[in-house]
Parts: C-alpha cells; structure tokens; sequence
C-alpha cells in the first residue's frame, strides 16, 4: 500500500479512540494480542510513531470516550506515561464528563503511576486479575499473586472510583469451587465493574501448542456452563447489572467505550493492531509492532486491512453486535442506523430460536435469554 | 496421406516417470507447437488433472515429422497415467501400433509401468522402452535395464535413454517411432472402418467425435453410419489436432483425427463404435471395446433440492465427455432426489465430484463409495448390488458374493512382511512372491476390492516411505459373509449411513462408525444416540450430549472483524448439511463411513 499516513484518515470525526499499548514484560500463555515483550527499548520510538499517527488527525478530536488498552499500558515508565498523556492532551482531548479508560496489572500499579494516572485524567482503571489463586495464576502465566491484586485493587480505589476487574474462567485445573472463590473475593474487594471470559485457546499461543502435544486438557463445556451460570447468580445477586456477555457494572457504571463497539458507533483507532471504524469502513493496523513502526516513521499508512461492507451485510454484523448486549436489538433503532427491519432481515433464524427459548422478543427487542446467552456464538452466528 | 508415412503411438508409463514432458518435448521439437505456445504439461487440460499431475482423458495429436526428406505424420495418443483408468488406457492402445514405455532411471520398473506394459503387449504393439530422466544425479541405470528385461520380458540392447525435461536423446526417440513402429496396415480403397476412442461435447460445435480411421477414407460432407448406434449422419467439419484444432477435407487409413456432426443429443455416440460408409457398408464393425468395469458406487445429492435437474444435465455431459462413468436418479429418504454414480475407481470418483463442484457450482452431498456386489437369491436370481439400500432381506439371500482383485504390489524387499500382514488383515490370499533383483519384490495377492479401494493405496505408501507401488484388476467375485449395517440418528434409520460389512469385521465397524458421527455430527439442543445395527440388533452406541455452552469469549472493536468471519464461517458450514428429522447431519458426516472402513 503506498498510501500515506495523512491521506489514509477519513474525514468523519469521531469521538471515540482505542489506543494500543503493546509492551509488556512477560506474554501469557493464553495471550494473542499484540504485544511485544522484553523490548522496553523500543517504547520512546512507539511513542515518537504514535505522534506522527495521531497528527494524521491534523486537528485535535475531542473525545467522549478514550481507551488506553494493551498490552500492558501501565508498563510504560512515569516519564513515558507523561509524555503519552502529554499527546493524547493534545489530540485526543477529554474532559471530566468523559470516559477515559487504562488498562492496567496490578504490580505496576504504585502510587506513583495511580497519583500519574489521575492527574492526567484516567477515571476508570480496568485491572488484569484474572483470577485470586495462585496455583491458576501460575498455569495463566500472570507475574503477581492474589493477594498482590487484592493490594492493587485497595491501593487504585483511593484514586480512581471506577475500577473494573477482569477475571477468566474455564482456566485448566479450575474447580468451580475455585472459581466460587475468585467471584467472591471479586464482589467483597468492591469493584464498580467486573468483566469474565471464558478462556479461549487461540492459535498461536504456548496454550494452543501444549493442548495439541497433549499438555495442556481443558475444562468441559458442562463444567464451563456451570461457571458462567455462577457468573450471572452471584453477581446479579451482588447487585451488578449484566449488560453484555463477559461485562457485569453496578447501575451507572457500563463501560461508555465499549458499548459503543456494540452499536455500531465510530471510533478511531492508534497504534499496531488497533482497528477503527469510520464511515462504515473497518480499518486494522499492521499487528506487528516493528511492522507498525517502520510504516508510520517512514510516513506511510499503518493500515493492514480495510472492510467497507455493504448496507445488508453491516445490518447483520450490527444485529450480532446487539445481540451481545443483554439488552438486545432496539427494533427501532436498528431499523433507523440499518434501514433494515430486523424481523425481515432475519424473520426465520428469530421464530426458530423463540421456539427455542433461546430468543425472547419484545414490542421493541429481541434478545438472548439466559439459556441463549450459554450458546450465543450458536445464535449470532445464524445472523450472519 | 499415404499410411506407410504415419505411425500411431502411445506413451505408456508409471505416474510421474515423465509421459508428459516427454510428450511436451516431441511437439517442441517439431515445431507442432512453439516455444510461446509451450506449456508444461500441455497434453493435460483439465484443472483437476493439471493439480494432480495425471492425465485422465485420452488427448490426441497429430506431430508433423520430417526425416531425411521424407515428411511422416506422428499420431500420438495420450493415454491416462493412473490406476483407475485402465479402461481408457486399453482404448487409446487399441488406436495404436506401437507404445513408448517410459521407465525412471532412478524409480524403475514400478506397478504400473508392468500393467501399463502388459496392456500394450496385449494389444500386440511394439513397445519402445525409453529409460527417462538420465540428467537425474542418481540413476540405476544397469538395474533398471535389469528390470525391464526380467520383469516385462523386452530386448534392453537398445534401449533409449533420455531426459525428457532436458531434451536429451529426443531425435533417437523419433528415428525409433520412424523405424520400430509398423505403419498402418489399412487401404485407402477398402470399405471405411474408423474406430471411435473418444468424444467430447462441445458447446459451439456439439458432439465431437474422435476416430482412427482403420481402412478406407473419411471425407468432409459424406454421409457416415454409427454402426452399433445405427444412426446415419453427416460430416459437417472435421480435422486433426495439431495440437489445436486443425480443419481438414480427409483422414485416411492410419490417421486420426476428429469429426464434428452437428449432433447435440447427448448418448448418441458410443465409444468402441465403428463409423462406416453406408454406401459401402464393411463386412464387419471393429471389434470395440470391452464395457467398462464400474467398481466403484456413490450417491450424489444436491442440497438445494431445485439443483436436481441441472445436475443430471451436468451429468449427462460429463458422462459424454467419459464413457466409463455412469449415473442414474434413486431417491434416499434422508437426502430425497439424487443420483448413484458409477466409477472406475475412487480417483476417478474424486475427480468427477470435483469437476461437478468447480465447473458446475453445485453443492452436493456425497455419499460413501461402495463397491458392486452380487447377490443370489432363494429364487436362484442374481442380484446386482450397487447400493447397500438395496440388500434384500436376510431371509431371502442364499449368497452374497463381492467383487475380488488380483493386487501386485512392487516394492523394497524389507516391506514385504508389513505388506503380507496389512493383507492377511484385510482376509487377503496370498499368490505369489517374484524377486526382481536383491532388493526389490513383485508380491501378488487376491484381496476383496473392498478391502483395497479405500485406503490400500495410502497404507502402501506409508509402510513403504511412497517407494511401493500397486496396480490391481478385477478377478471374479466370490462368496463371503457379508452383512448390512445400518445405522441410526436419534432411533431414525439413515438410508444413506447404511454399509455393506463383513460380519467379521462388523462391530468394530459400527463402533468405528458410531464414533465417527458423533464427533462429525454438532451438538444440537438436545440428545442424540447414534446407533449402529445389523437387522434389529443394536450392535454400537454413541450418545452426543445436548449443547448448552459454547465459548463466550470478548468482542471489542479489534475482534470484530475476525469474530464475523469467523461466525460466518461456522454459518457456511451449516449449508453443508441435511436436515434429517430434527437433526442436521453434515456433508462430512455420510463420508465417515469411509473412515470407519479404514483401520485405527
């Protein structure tokens, strides 16, 4: 592609930003993203590209939401931070209405970086735990112990209210006592948001490679129903509202930034591997860092890949965005962004999972019901 | 064209020991086609072939040749390289007076090469031997001479050795066409007799008939009499290849070419027919060709019920295209209107299926190939049995018969004890054991084709590190103890599950076979038992458990995309499947009978 860097931007404005954050001092076994670590040389030159990627913009976008996601972006040192909040003052600007989001792990949190953070206008941490035990912590790879996240968890709240933890289950060797354990230690450390993903073994990772040699068994797809099951008891029971598959907030508290990848709405996106979506068009970044690098400082476009899909097909990919909120598709609202009625659009996979129990339709939704929400890759995919 | 100027011939060898190329040198070196015009492998025009390396169709051409001032028309007619085709290979033998049998100077005498050989000297030709790739590093140049003298019995004194992908020794292959091959033996003034060893459809010109005019002369605009069809039509074009389509006024004895005769209705033309001169009618036709040996049987299904027709349309000209495939519509209740087709072998299944999926955009469900077998009734009937469904009763059998074959197998001394146990497992008869030299054996058995056609083939070349190699043909059939296993989906017989077994072998079957559909057959909302059954008994179970979780993995913006393609993958999948009762079985799931044959 010889497109340059300026050129490639669209015109459409957006509010919204992800921004990725690719280092990080150990990769997990279970971990595909983009990242690159043992490499901290290279993040003042990550910084200097992402300067010339977000002048792209040519004028500074203020956002409603910013999402600083990683990768690890709590790796970066205290000056490197100060001069990453020192360019997203600049062209990404937020206020104190908006939503700014940072990925963190709980050993780089000291008080230091937590005073950092809230200074330079991070309102919501979003901390990697994972899980409290330390024989799963070990099978995951991750670098601190429970209690160290419990520490994290107390030490974040006196700065930022909106903490948000995420948590995995269906982890090898995961009891769904142990997982009883985790949910709990989660509720009791009082988070406003918790997310929990059933662990994927993703092509490319050290999990896929010693599933295959035999190394590595998975849990059962009973014993994983049964851990989201306990999921959705104990936190709704703990007063968090389920608002998407993996995401549970006390009321008010819905991450802002992700629930507009679920409707459909524009964002930007900077650094490797970091998609955007403009104009309907769907652009993703080279994911190689070095790859990244090289383009932007030599003034060419980052992108990789670029999706324009058509008026029928974005419907459908809205549809199975909606579908993963509890809340469902909003009849109206889809058919208004769409100019698809939902029903039309997919009258027959909709009576088929009714039947089901897998769907329930209101006068103005269909959504999953809670049995729909164990096989949602099932249903959504029939969307397509 | 007088016939003393012409000489037919054949290039016959073991796959890859070079027919192609060679054939591709010859029409380079006579400028029948130029350095532009080359293409590797020019002879085989079908994709399928051209992925796989193989000629299925008979190709012919027509290589002008001058030799110290005398100018010589060299028909070469191509002839298929595989196991499955010997049918086509004795037809484009028949066209012929003399072959080339190309030998690898490395490889050597392999299976084929001896079947290939002995078809030719059946066909009482005079066979060349052409010892190919002598640019190779590593040759066997004394053995392989060795070889081909002890094992097919030819004069090795002046044997010719060439690289063909080189060009090396290529003008003493033409002075051995020239001076070895006998010319036609026809006279232009005697009655016309011309043999048809092919057609082909065209769809500008209709039917293309290719023939060998044996005696007598064709002229554009005659009449013509199809004398086993006993249809009378008129030559409104003809030509010869060169290798493209070259138009001329006649073909004489010896010569061969193609006609064109307006003809669209497809099955008219018969290959093995004689073409003659109604006027002039000969005392009798050629001798043609044997049928062709079906041994091979599957169903084929449209998934969208609407493609019925157009698939029987595509059928009917692939088989114009190919006398030695067949079909004919059946019904199954679990996959409604299809057709059962018959083939050679079960390359020659893959290929047509293939062709139908690629040329044609047909989605077809397929079922698992069964061989043909017979069935002698209390009624002293002998039924022809080319799908299981149709097994009568037990009641009424007295003998169920299969197909057997003579399997020669050439390989390393060191591989004959893996061999003869893989066959003694496979109730396989052991015949004879021929060494070739110290390292090399000739191993004959008599095994039922059931037992080879799957995965014989695949066995061999891993026991032997690919160096084995095998040729087998039809001997007979003979009675075993056969039985029909049936198989059911949530208590729902599958007509298109059912097998034909050995009762011996019939429970691990089953078990095999239930397994195999319970990882092939996705979790549905609720359960499913998998039943294998011989009459009314229950001879395997499976139980697919009701699905209630899949992964619920994130989605955010960077995820999205690959998570839609991905889902729309799954979703495509889906398409693959028939719905049965309340259950959806995949495409995959009718071949894993297949599987269920092979061994564990």
């Amino acid at each position: 592609m010889t497109t340059s860097l300026i050129n490639s931007r669209s015109s459409q404005h957006a509010d919204a930003a992800y921004l990725h954050v690719p280092f990080c001092v150990h990769r997990c076994g279970y971990c595909d993203f983009t990242l690159i670590s043992g490499r901290d040389e290279l993040i003042d030159v990550y910084l200097e590209a992402l300067e010339i990627e977000l002048s792209s913009l040519q004028s500074p976008r203020p956002m409603q939401t910013l999402f600083l996601g990683g990768g690890t972006p709590s790796h970066l040192s205290l000056s490197q931070l100060s001069r990453l909040f020192d360019l997203l003052d600049h062209w990404l600007p937020t206020t104190s209405e908006s939503e700014f989001s940072l990925e963190a792990n709980p050993l780089d949190l000291s008080w230091e970086k937590l005073d950092l953070f809230a200074a330079r206008g991070v309102n919501r941490i979003s901390l990697g735990v994972q899980t409290f035990n330390d024989d799963l912590l070990k099978v995951l790879e991750r670098d601190h112990s429970g209690t160290q996240a419990l520490e994290a968890i107390q030490r974040t709240r006196s700065f930022v209210d909106n903490l948000s933890i995420d948590l995995i289950f269906g982890v090898p060797g995961q009891s769904l006592d142990l997982w009883q354990q985790t949910l709990d230690l989660a509720i009791a450390a009082q988070p406003l948001h918790i997310s929990t993903y059933g662990l994927t073994i993703e092509k490319g990772t050290s999990f896929w490679i010693r599933r295959e040699k035999g190394m590595l068994s998975p849990l059962t797809p009973e014993l994983e129903r049964e851990m989201y099951g306990r999921v959705m008891d104990c936190l709704s029971a703990a007063k968090f509202e389920q608002y998407e598959l993996s995401n549970f907030a006390r009321p008010g508290f819905a991450c802002r930034h992700n629930i507009g990848y679920w409707t459909g709405r524009s964002f930007y996106g900077f650094g490797p591997g970091a998609a955007q979506y403009l104009d309907g068009c769907r652009e993703l970044n080279h994911r190689s860092v070095t790859h990244w690098l090289k383009r932007v400082q030599s003034g060419r476009s980052p992108i990789s890949e670029r999706e324009s899909l058509n008026d029928e097909d974005r419907a459908r990919e809205l549809a199975v965005l909606n579908l993963r909120q509890i809340a469902g598709i909003d009849c109206c609202e889809f058919e208004e962004r769409t100019g698809f009625d939902v029903h039309l659009l997919a009258g027959e996979t909709i009576t088929r999972f009714l039947r089901r129990g897998w769907l329930e339709a209101t006068d103005s939704h269909v959504r999953l019901t809670r049995e729909g929400r164990f096989v949602a890759d099932t249903i959504v995919a029939e969307f397509l | 064209m007088n016939p003393q100027f012409i000489r037919n011939f054949s290039i016959i060898a073991h796959i890859d020991h070079g027919k192609s190329t060679l054939a591709d040198q010859l029409l380079l070196k006579t400028g029948a086609i130029t350095q532009r015009e080359f293409k590797e492998q020019i002879l085989d025009d079908l994709d399928v072939e051209r992925e796989r390396g193989i000629t299925v169709k008979a190709r012919t051409v027509a290589i002008p040749y001058q030799q110290d001032g005398i100018k010589y028309e060299l028909n070469l007619i191509d002839t298929p390289g595989h196991v499955d085709f010997h049918y086509e290979v004795s037809r484009s033998l028949a066209a012929c007076e003399g072959a080339l049998l190309v030998v690898d100077a490395f490889q050597g005498v392999q299976a084929q090469t001896v079947a290939n050989a002995y078809a030719a000297i059946n066909n009482d030709l005079v066979i060349i031997p052409v010892l190919n790739k002598i640019d190779l590093p590593v040759v066997r140049i004394d053995e392989v001479l060795e070889e081909v003298e002890s094992i097919l019995g030819l004069d090795i004194s002046d044997v010719l050795k060439v690289s063909a992908k080189k060009g090396i020794g290529i003008e003493e292959v033409f002075r051995a066409i020239v001076a070895k091959i006998p010319p036609p033996k026809g006279k232009p003034e005697e009655p016309l007799r011309a043999l048809v060893f092919d057609s082909k459809y065209d769809g500008y010109r209709g039917v293309l008939t290719y023939v060998r005019v044996m005696d007598g002369t064709i002229r554009k605009g005659q009449k013509i009499r199809f004398l086993k069809a006993k249809i009378d039509v008129d030559v409104i074009d003809m030509g010869q290849f060169r290798p493209h389509m070259t138009a001329c006024e006649e073909l004489g004895p010896g010569q061969v070419g193609y006609l064109v005769t307006g003809q669209k209705e497809l099955g008219l033309v018969h290959v093995g027919d004689t073409v003659a001169n109604p006027q002039q009618l000969p005392s009798a036709p050629l001798p043609g060709y044997q049928v062709p040996q079906q041994m091979v049987f599957c169903g084929m299904y449209p998934i969208e019920a609407t493609d019925f027709e157009k698939l029987r349309e595509e059928l009917q000209k692939l088989s114009m295209n190919d006398a030695s495939f067949s079909f004919i519509a059946e019904t199954s209740e679990a996959l409604g209107f299809g057709f059962r087709c018959g083939f050679l072998g079960m390359l020659h299944m893959e290929i047509v299926q293939q062709r139908l999926e690629k040329e044609f955009e047909i989605d077809l469900i397929q079922t698992a190939p069964n061989v043909t077998y017979e069935i002698l009734t209390r009624n002293d009937e002998v039924l022809v049995i080319d799908n299981p469904q149709r097994v009568p009763d037990s009641g009424q059998i007295k003998e169920f018969r299969e197909p057997i074959v003579r399997v020669n197998f050439i390989l390393a001394t060191e591989a004959i004890g893996p061999i003869m146990q893989l066959c003694a497992e496979r109730r396989g008869i052991y015949k004879s054991t021929e060494y070739l030299g110290p390292k090399r054996a000739q191993l004959v058995y008599e095994l039922p084709l059931a037992e080879v056609i799957y995965d014989m083939y695949d066995k061999l070349k891993s026991i032997t590190r690919g160096y084995g190699t095998m040729d087998y043909e039809i001997i007979g059939f003979s009675p075993a103890d056969l039985v029909k296993m049936d198989i059911l989906v949530k208590g729902n017989r599958v007509d298109a599950l059912s097998t034909i077994v050995h009762r011996s072998n019939s429970d691990r079957r089953g078990r095999a076979l239930a397994k195999r559909l319970k990882e092939e057959i996705s979790k549905h909302q609720f359960e499913i038992a998998i039943q294998a059954a011989i009459g009314a008994k229950i001879i395997a179970r499976e139980t697919i458990s009701a699905l209630r979780k899949n992964v619920t993995a994130k989605c955010y913006g960077g995820d999205i995309t690959r998570k839609r393609k991905l889902w729309a993958k799954q979703k495509e999948g889906k398409k693959r499947m028939k719905q049965f009762g309340e259950v959806e079985i995949p495409q995959k799931a009718f071949l894993s009978v297949l599987d269920a044959n092979k061994d564990d």
